[in-house]
């Protein structure tokens, strides 16, 4: 693929767009790339655009180009704290969908205060890499089924979105399980980074809520962190997750940033 | 150093995250360079931190500034 958009006049910086891939598009100037244009497609349909130039007008250039190529709606991802790249996009036609707070977490039981943190009656806490993986894949899949019908999975952050038709968890021995009687009423995954590990996703299933589990999967995996030396984890939690977001700050979890989900429609 | 189509690209070591989205990054040379992340990096929500060691593509237009196109496992 080959396509040449246009060339522009940019002052001092003519620039020729060209689509150079299915899903990428570089802008030229004296044979040089100066800018990028990338496209990621979701497994939820969805696709993500990024542009990298280092000047304004070559951005709006590569963001002409793409989205007289792409369908609508597309999506892009910037670091609010980014101003000028969030600008970038807004002037080209994108607005804010949503926001996703980052989170550093604790895991110091001293700090968290979850040292007395027990399950409530009737649950056990199944410890990473024990859990059965037949019960496990049901519980990822009961609970996947209850966000569609509930919020969509449009406001999860990206790990947890749907997988291919017929496939849940990919790494079973990442989980933890809150277990009741015969079956697994919530999970939590913990990316095992070394610099700092990432709490990538925490559920319960829809009739346990309210019960503490959430918690108690928090407390188990924290601990196990802090018992292993590390001093903080990192998770994602959607803004509109009140639910989410009383947990982490409950236990002492400070904000460190946000990303925004950019719409263009 | 290598010059390539893409740009002028150099290993870093992270020493500092700024606040507005940026990194201090030192280069093999030990110059350091004011860097922020590529948008295919964004889009993966790939985490940079300090002491991640990086790939950073520097501006031919200020060779002070740069943009981290990779992190390479640690």
């Amino acid at each position: 693929m080959n396509t040449v958009h246009f060339t522009a006049g940019m002052g001092e910086h003519p620039a020729m767009v060209t689509r150079v891939a299915e899903q990428q598009w570089h802008a030229l100037a004296d044979d040089q790339v100066v800018g990028r244009g990338d496209v990621l497609c979701r497994p939820d349909g969805r696709i993500f655009l990024s542009i990298d130039s280092w000047h304004g007008a070559v951005f709006d250039r590569l963001a002409d180009a793409m989205l007289a190529d792409l369908p609508r709606p597309l999506y892009t991802v910037v670091d609010e704290a980014d101003r000028d790249l969030t600008s970038s996009w807004e002037r080209v036609g994108f607005t804010i969908r949503r926001r996703e707070w980052e989170y550093v977490v604790p895991t110091d039981p001293r700090v968290t205060g979850l040292d007395a943190g027990q399950p409530p009656s009737g649950v056990t806490i199944v410890p990473a890499g024990e859990a059965e993986e037949g019960p496990l894949r049901a519980l990822d899949r009961a609970i996947r089924e209850e966000v569609e019908a509930t919020v969509g999975w449009q406001a999860m952050p990206a790990e947890v979105l749907p997988r291919p038709h017929g496939t849940t968890v990919l790494y079973p021995s990442k989980y933890a399980v809150a277990a009741q009687a015969d079956q697994y009423v919530g999970l939590v995954r913990v990316a095992p980074l070394t610099r700092q590990p990432r709490i990538g996703l925490i559920a319960v299933r829809a009739d346990q809520h309210r019960r503490g589990i959430a918690r108690a999967l928090l407390a188990h995996v924290l601990g196990s962190l802090h018992h292993s030396g590390t001093e903080t984890a990192s998770a994602e939690v959607n803004e509109s997750n009140e639910a989410a977001t009383a947990l982490f700050e409950g236990v002492g979890a400070q904000r460190a940033g946000s990303n925004l989900e950019l719409v263009c429609r | 150093m290598a010059r390539t189509s893409k740009g002028i690209e150099v290993e870093g070591i992270v020493v500092e995250c700024l606040r507005n989205a940026t990194f201090t990054v030192e280069l093999q040379n030990g110059h350091k360079v004011l860097a922020h992340i590529s948008g295919k990096i964004r889009k993966n929500y790939i985490k940079i931190l300090p002491y991640d060691r990086v790939l950073v593509e520097l501006s031919s237009y200020d060779l002070t500034r740069g943009r981290i196109l990779f992190r390479y496992r640690t």
